[in-house]
Order: structure tokens, then sequence, then C-alpha cells
């Protein structure tokens, strides 16, 4: 391998212009055929039983995501103009393109189903926009005498009226999005025009988070060229070592894009992941290249670049193997975003590596070692290299404290690691100050709420919903859910039906309740589906009602609150199984609960197994069981702090933040493998252990601070981001960096000291 | 806006057929001559004989997109009575809803609402209903109140878009777009016998310009003199359901009496 690369040092110029070359090539594949999953729905895995089940349901019971349109009048909805706006906005929305035959549902679309002393009354709330505000008053007061739909399409305020756009099969599109926005606002004055709801928190944010990485990202770049220059101390270093990260970004999207694999959100992790990983080889190597003219001044370019190919290339090479090994674990997810996400950034990495080895020697030979390095040499040679020598004395002989608080680390982590808590939640992700957030929480006070989630009872007999005691129980069920904070509204089959008893019984309160026979809940439900609209029916019930389904409204669209409905229906399955009715879930948040579970426990599991690999390749590689171990003390000290640190400052797991840990296998390694192999090395090489410890806490120690500092610098940018999930990226890199740099020299370093006597006493 | 209240709307349906099934006992085979425009035909389907009352068991099949089928069928009874009609449907299965009957009286007055009752068997009670009977479907089917209705040629500009044959039958084929614009549908083409002035097809288009529905007469025989669609088929294309009708035993004019179409009849067997 050091023969490849040190031949290659011999045509410099043919090397460089072969990456240029290459990379070009990816750039044009990622111009040209870049293609931005949006649709949340490609991520999952589609062969799930619980997406297929899902998915099945959404079919069956014509379960849509809505968008909520909410009309606020300052003092009352019910006058001739925000009344007639309503049947605007209708029109309007119809005449959007993808949404002309969606269902749009208002007070102006409702029945009102009223029961007489005689009979039954049923009639529209109002067709046309009426023409005074006695007319518009009359309505009102109609709305206010139906509890069907007071609260539920107007506010009881009477200040807000609800219009409920259900989006189309081919889903949310951004220009759908943009045009329902627009439309929104031509309405806005007196009225204040809202637009909430799931596909609107989801559009925004598929948004809004690469609009602000586009926003962040230069200033990153910006900074980490700054401190590069500050640190490396030379413009072709520095050139040379951003090139290297960005390439790798390009080739690995590059690649994506020429095998026609879309970006996904999560795809933004690459280059972060690039980036983190990426500067530490050519930093290492800049490292051993400054070491070496130090000890020979008066080498030659040829020798400097061959010198540091023969010490760099083998723990590089490890370091680089062991973290493609780690993130290649991640190809055991289920879920194709972050299968790719593992692949891509294990192929950057490797391409990061590949290219430090062919580029940093051939700049050296291309462009000369720098000037800058002769003067420095003297001016640092007492300060740094005795700072690293001390700090490494310094460490050994306060063993007591370094292990003491260490521990005292361990033990905080692991009481934040069981405050950990998954969120799915995307409205979490906004400011709470920020207008989505507002919206959110003003539709929710007023209405039933902004989230759902669809039980979906089934049963292999016909007519099984049209028992009295199976609906009897759902009913229970129903109101025992209705309890739950958060939960603002239902519907069920059984909300029609005790509407109905009570309508046909004059509405006499004593008939506020399931009828007694199933001949009646026919009859209830044949009159219901004359008279009504009996789509509303088929989205609660099978039309051989076999199997039906209940909406539960929740007002906020956070993991705690979906699983308190879940758990609470569950405690109903065994007295529905012994009706032979079996109880499951549907709808896009039960379906986003399920898919980042599915990938949390996933990236965890990926996670224990990267460990595992860490210390299966670093033992076979340094021939060492103890060696290997060791490697691995870093990764886990960091993945420790990481989770520890995110339940102690309350930032959820989400799919961004899971997979930030990844950093803690590739960089935790990284400083490990170098670390060890120049203090055997040095070990070896002079038999002083002391001298060795002290040797490679300066040489390594250097560049593996050198390297913390450069990344941290960079990520820390991100945390002064306007998008909070781009904020919490930003800290747990930056966060994930300083963990695996601190974990290296104190702990990782100590056991390491101590693992030589053992090691010497072996041989 | 016509009045589309839920009971009346069975009148539509006889209604309906009819407007595609002008009577051959008066017009008999006048087949139109060169000069005859679109809205000519039309009117003439229009302005045809009724039968005074009609008896039929009907067979209604809705048949959803996977293919599972409710079938219903109902007695129903409608005549006409000076200015005044009356109906009366009865359900004969499902079993659980045997027995459930509908009436409408509706009056030709301008602005005079119809009358509407409903028995329900488990409730034991004729119950009144008012209503506007906007429902967008007749009896959860594929047709819809507007599909039903007896829509004057007035309302549509029409013109001649092409012939076509159809089972056998030379047709016309005639566009007709709403003159208001609210109406249900942005156009609906049909296809008119040039010899029977009977309708065999009809496509209906939404709002945004796509064929929602297609109606087929797959079947219309002569029962008293009067040619009566018997078997015919709605189709949503983007729903994909159906709905077919069959009638059975149909009788016509058979000077039903007033009494038939009371409370109390509603209460029994038909």
């Amino acid at each position: 391998m050091h023969r490849f690369f040190t031949t290659l040092t011999k045509k410099p110029l043919l090397a460089v212009l072969t990456v240029l070359g290459i990379t070009a090539l990816a750039a044009i594949s990622v111009a040209t055929s870049f293609k931005m999953e949006t649709n949340l729905d490609e991520y999952m895995p589609k062969t799930h039983p619980a997406f297929v089940y899902s998915e099945e349901a959404n079919q069956r019971f014509l379960i849509k995501d809505a968008i909520l349109i909410a009309v606020e009048h300052p003092e009352s909805v019910y006058n001739p103009g925000t009344l007639g706006k309503l049947i605007a906005i209708e029109e309007a929305l119809h005449e959007i393109e993808g949404l002309s035959s969606s269902r749009i549902q208002s007070i102006h679309t409702g029945d009102n189903i009223v029961g007489t002393e005689d009979g039954l009354d049923i009639r529209r709330f109002y067709t046309d926009a009426p023409l005074s505000q006695e007319e518009a008053e009359e309505i009102g007061a109609t709305v206010g005498g139906n509890t069907m739909v007071a609260g539920r399409m107007i506010s009881k305020d009477s200040r807000t009226a609800l219009v409920t756009v259900e989006l189309p099969e081919s889903g949310f599109s951004n220009d759908l999005y943009n045009e329902i926005m627009r439309t929104a606002e031509n309405f806005a004055g007196p009225e204040k025009i809202h637009v909430a709801g799931r596909p609107i928190v989801e559009g925004t944010l598929a948004r809004l988070g690469p609009k602000d990485m586009a926003r962040t990202a230069p200033l990153v770049i910006l900074v980490i060229t700054i401190v590069l220059l500050l640190v490396l101390k030379q413009i072709s270093r520095t050139i040379i070592t951003l090139f290297v990260v960005l390439a790798s970004t390009v080739w690995a999207f590059g690649l994506m894009t020429a095998l026609g694999i879309p970006l996904y959100s999560v795809s933004i992790m690459i280059p972060v992941m690039l980036i983190a990983n990426g500067v530490a080889y050519a930093i290492h190597f800049y490292n051993q290249v400054d070491f070496f003219t130090k000890e020979n001044p008066g080498s030659n370019r040829s020798e400097i670049a061959a010198n540091a190919i023969f010490f760099i290339g083998k723990p590089a090479l490890f370091a680089a193997l062991t973290t493609v090994a780690g993130f290649l674990s991640l190809v055991t997810s289920q879920v194709y975003p972050v299968k790719y996400f593992g692949l891509f950034t294990a192929f950057g990495v490797g391409i990061s590596w590949l290219l430090t080895m062919v580029l940093v020697p051939s700049g050296i030979v291309l462009l000369g070692n720098g000037k800058a390095l002769a003067k420095r040499n003297g001016k640092n040679r007492k300060t740094t290299q005795p700072f690293g020598a001390r700090f490494a004395d310094a460490v050994s002989s306060h063993k007591g404290i370094v292990y003491g608080l260490a521990g005292l680390i361990m033990a905080l982590s692991l009481w934040g690691l069981s405050r950990v808590w998954i969120n799915t939640s995307f409205l979490e992700n906004f400011e709470k100050s920020s207008a989505i957030v507002q919206t959110d929480a003003f539709v929710n006070k007023n209405f039933g709420g902004t989230s759902s989630v669809n039980i979906i009872l089934d049963s292999d007999e016909y007519d099984t919903f049209k028992q009295p005691e199976v609906l009897a129980l759902m009913d229970e069920m129903q109101g025992s859910i209705m309890g739950l904070e958060k939960v603002g509204d239902s519907l069920s089959l059984t909300t029609y039906l005790k509407r109905m008893h009570f309508a046909m019984n004059a509405e006499d309160p004593a008939f506020d309740k399931i009828p007694e026979s199933s001949d009646m809940m026919a009859q209830y439900l044949l009159l219901y589906e004359m008279s009504g609209d009996p789509d509303n029916l088929w989205k609660v019930v099978d039309s051989d009602f076999k199997g039906a389904n209940m909406v539960v409204q929740l007002k906020s669209d956070d993991s705690l609150t979906i699983e308190s409905v879940i758990a609470r229906a569950k405690e109903f399955s065994d007295e529905f199984a012994e009706k032979g009715i079996a109880i499951n879930f549907a709808g896009s948040g039960y379906k986003s609960l399920v898919f980042s579970n599915l990938i949390l426990t996933g990236q965890i599991s990926s996670l224990g197994l990267s460990v595992l690999i860490v210390f299966a390749l670093v033992s076979f590689m340094m021939q060492s069981l103890i060696l290997g171990g060791i490697a691995t003390i870093p990764v886990l000290i960091t993945i420790m702090i990481n989770f520890g640190l995110m339940g102690a400052l309350n930032i959820p797991l989400t799919i961004s933040t899971a997979l930030i840990s990844s950093i803690a296998v590739g960089i935790g390694v990284d400083y490990a493998i170098h670390f060890i192999t120049h203090y055997r090395e040095r070990l070896k090489d002079k038999g002083d252990e002391p001298e060795a410890a002290r040797f490679s806490m300066s040489h390594t120690g250097r560049a593996v601070l050198q390297n913390a500092v450069i990344v941290i610098s960079g990520f820390m940018v991100m945390v002064f981001s306007v998008f909070p999930p781009n904020r919490q990226i930003g800290l747990l890199v930056s966060l994930n960096m300083l963990s695996a740099f601190m974990a290296t020299i104190s702990v990782m370093f100590l056991v390491l000291r101590k693992s030589s006597s053992i090691l010497k006493d072996r041989k | 806006m016509k009045n589309r209240s839920m009971a009346s709307s069975l009148a539509f349906v006889i209604a309906a057929f009819a407007l595609l099934s002008p009577a051959l006992a008066q017009n008999g085979n006048i087949a139109p001559n060169a000069s005859s425009s679109a809205s000519e035909i039309m009117m003439k389907v229009y302005n045809r004989p009724q039968p005074t009352d009609m008896s039929a068991l009907l067979t209604m099949t809705l048949i959803d997109s996977k293919g599972r089928e409710r079938v219903r069928s109902i007695k129903q009874m409608s005549a006409s009575f000076g200015t005044m009609e009356k109906k009366i449907m009865q359900f004969q299965d499902p079993a659980d809803v045997r027995g459930t009957s509908f009436m409408n009286w509706s009056y030709a007055e301008a602005g005079k609402g119809d009358d509407q009752w409903i028995y329900l068997p488990a409730l034991k009670r004729v119950k009144r209903i008012s209503s506007d009977g906007r429902g967008d479907s007749f009896m959860g089917s594929d047709f819809s109140y507007d599909d039903l209705a007896e829509r004057h040629p007035n309302e549509d500009t029409h013109k001649i878009i092409g012939s076509e044959a159809i089972a056998g039958e030379e047709c016309w084929i005639i566009e007709s777009s709403p003159i208001d614009k609210n109406y249900s549908y942005s156009r609906v083409v049909s296809w008119v016998s040039k010899n029977k002035q009977l309708g065999y097809r009809r496509d209906y288009y939404d709002k945004g310009g796509k064929l929602l529905k297609t109606l087929t007469i797959h079947k219309a025989e002569d029962i008293g003199g009067f040619l009566m669609i018997t078997h015919t088929e709605m189709h949503n294309v983007q729903k994909n359901h159906r709905t077919t009708m069959t009638f059975s035993t149909m009788e016509v004019n058979k000077r039903m009496h007033e009494s038939v179409f009371s409370e109390r009849s509603m209460m029994k067997a038909l």
C-alpha cells in the first residue's frame, strides 16, 4: 500500500488531475440528476406489517391527511362577509390543481340534523351567503343548537370557522403547499386566516431544514477554513484539507444520484459526518510531516511525503476501515434513507482517506512544504512539545481524579440516558414563538385538534358493528379515551348512532345512548345513508360492517400523546377479543411513530454492532484483544455522554439526532487508533514507556486536538441556526468531538499505559 | 335550485329514466330531420308523456371498488293526483331494514316543499322529515340527486358533437353545458337514439373537467305502451364504484287509489 501511494507521488500532477476529473464528473452527476424525496411515505418500509395494515386501513376508511384552514373574525363569524368567504374559500380551493375532487368541509357544507316532536329536520345551515346581519345571526343560532357541529366546525366563542381540506391520493407537493398558502392569504382581512395541520407542518419542515442548512453550511465551511488556516498556517494545506472533505461529499452524492437514489432529508447528515471525519485524516498526515521535518530538517519533498505515507498510511487505513465498517452496519436498517446514509457515508469516509493519501503527498511534492514551518518550529519547539509531555505526566499522576471524573460523568450520563425520550413530533422542531407553532396552538385551542390517530377494529363476522353490545363497548372505549389529556375530539360509528337515536326521539337526553337492537341500528344507518352524506359513514365503518374506524383527534403531535391513546385502547383489547374483534391502529401520526421507533431501534442496535466491529477489527489489525478493547473506550464514552446529555438537555431522539451518535464511532476510533499506533511504535522503538506516553500525547494528542478544535468551531456555527433541529445537530456534533477527544487523552490514555505492562509481560 | 328532497328522488328515478325514454305511444318514430338542433332533440325528450301511476320492485346493487356487493330490494309505488305526486318506497331486503318505508308527496306549486315521512319498524313510529334534501348521493348509491332530477333543457346549452352506434342503435352525441356554473357537473354528454329518442348512455364530467361517472341503459321494455327502462347502471369511474338498478314486476296505469299513500300503509307490508 505504501508503495502504491509513494509511486503516485512520482506523478503528482496526474494524480491531482485524475481526482479533479472524477470530482467534476460527480459534481455534474449531482447537478444534473439531483432529486430530493419529500414524500415521507417514500421513506417507510413498504413491507413492514404495521405499514401494510395502516395503508390498507387508509384505503378502507378513506383516511386522508387534512389541512385545516381556520378563519378568525375579530368579533364573530356570523356576518354576511365571513359566511360568504367560507363559500369563496371552498370554491377557490376546488380550483387548485389536485384539489378539484377533494372533500372540503365547513359549516357551509354541513348538514343540520335536528330531532323535533314529530320527526326529523335535515337541512344545511346555509347554501348561499346570507344577505343581512339578521340572517347571519339566525345561522349562528342554528349552529349553536347543534352539538355535532358547535366546537367542530365553528369555535365555541363563534369567532373562528374551520375549513377542512382532504389531500389527494397523490400526496402533498411543494406546489400544492404554495398554492394553498397563497389562496388562503388572498382571503385575509378583516378575518385572520390560519393554515394548520400535519401536512403543513411536514411541508414547512421539509422546506425549512434544507433551506436553513443551505444558509448555515457556507458559514460552517468558512469557519472551518479560518480555523484550518490558523491551525495549519498554510493556504495550500488548508485548501487541500478542505478539498478532501468537500470532494468526498461530492463523490458520495455523485454516486448516489448516478445510481438514481434520491436525496432524503436524512441525507443532510452525510456531509456532516464526512466533515467531522474527513478533516482528521489530513490533520494526522500534516502532523507527521511536521514531526518528520522537525527531526530531519533538510529532507526533500519526496522524502517528507514518503515518510508520512509510511507512518500515517497504516493507522489512517485502520481508522478508515473501522469507520467504514461502523457506518456499513447501518445497512442492516429496515429504513431505506438510513440504509443509504450508512452506505454512502461509508463510501465517503473511504474516499476521504483515499483522497488524503493521494492529494496531501502530491501537494507536498508539487507545492512544497511551506515556508512558515521553519519559523514556527523554532518558536514552538519549546512550548508545544513540553505541554503535551507535561499534560501526559499530569494525567498519569492524577489517575484518581481522571477515573473519578470519568466515573462521575458516566454516572450522570446514565441518569441522563434514563431520561432520553423519542419524539416523532414535527412541531417540536420549530420555535415556540414561530408562526407555525402559534397557528397550531390556536387551532388546538378552538377545535378538536390538529393531529389524529385512527383506531381500527376488525371482525370476521358480517354486521358485527351493528351489534348493540359491540357498539356499547366501543362507546365505553371512546369515552375512556376522551378522558385522556390532549384528546380533543373523537368520531366513530357510535357518535352517529347516538346522535340519530337522540334526534329520532325528539332530542330526549334519555336517548343519548346506543340504541338497543341491531335492527334499529341498521334502520338508523339506512336513514343516515339516505339523508346525509354516506361517505361520512364509510369513514367510520366498512360497508359490510366487519370493520370500524374510530378517529381520535389530538391537540399535540408528540409521541407521548399518541402512545397514551394507543395504550388506553389496548386496555380494551381483551374485551374486544372476546367478541372476536382485533384492535389495530392507522393514520400518518401512528405510521411516523412506528417509523421512528424502527429507525431508533435500528440505530441503537447498529451502534452496538459498530462497537463490536471496532473491537473485532482493531483486535485483528493490532493482533491484540486488549488493544481492541482499549480502542472502544473513546467510542463507548462518547456514545454514553452523547445520549446522557441528550436526556439531561431534553433533546429528544429523532432520526437526525440518533444518527449523530454514529460520529462517536467514526471519530472515537480514529483518535484511538492513531494514539495507540504511535504509542506502541514509539514504545517498540525506544523501549521507554514514560517517554512513549509523553511522545504520543504531544504528537498524536496535538493532531487530535487540532482536529477537534477545527470541527467543533465549524459546527458551533450551527448552534446559532434559526432552525432548532440544525441547532441540535451543531451542538451534538461539537459535543461528540469534544467527548471523543477528552476520552482519548484521559481515560483511554491511562488504560493504554496500564495495558503496556501486561502486553510487555507477555512478550 | 330544484327541490331534490330525499324521498321525492324516487320520483326522479322514474322521471330521469323517462327523460331518456320518450314514450313511443304518441310520438312514434319521429326521426329528427336535418334541421333538428341539439336543443330540440333534448326538448322533445323532456316533453314526453308519462304513465299516471307505476309500481315495481327495484333491486339496487351497490358494488365497491373491491367488488363487494350490497343488494337492496325496494317495493315502490308512485302516482300523480292532479298537481300532486305521491310515492312510497318500502325496503324488502336486507332483513334488518325490512319494512322501513319512505313516503313523499310533492307539489307542482312553486315554492311548496315536499312532505316526507319515514317509518322505522324498530321504532314502530312514523316520523315526519323536513329536509332540503341536498344529500349528494341517492340512497348511498352512485346516483346523485342531480342525476335523477328532471332537468329542464333550458338550463343547459346543447350541441351535437357527433354520432355513434351504441348496442346497434344509431345515436346523436349531444354535449350539454350548464348555464349556471354551480351545477354539479362541468358538462354532460348524452348518447340519444336517432330513431327512438331513447338515451343509451350519459357521461358526467366533474368541475375539474375529468370524467366522473358513466350512466348506461342496459334494458328498456315496453310496459303498458310506455317504453320503460328496467335495467341501468351508474359507474363512478373515479371511485370505481358501481350501482345497478333493476326494475321487475313493473306495472303502469293501474288506477292506484290515493289512500294507498298514507301513514297507515307505510306501517304494513305493501
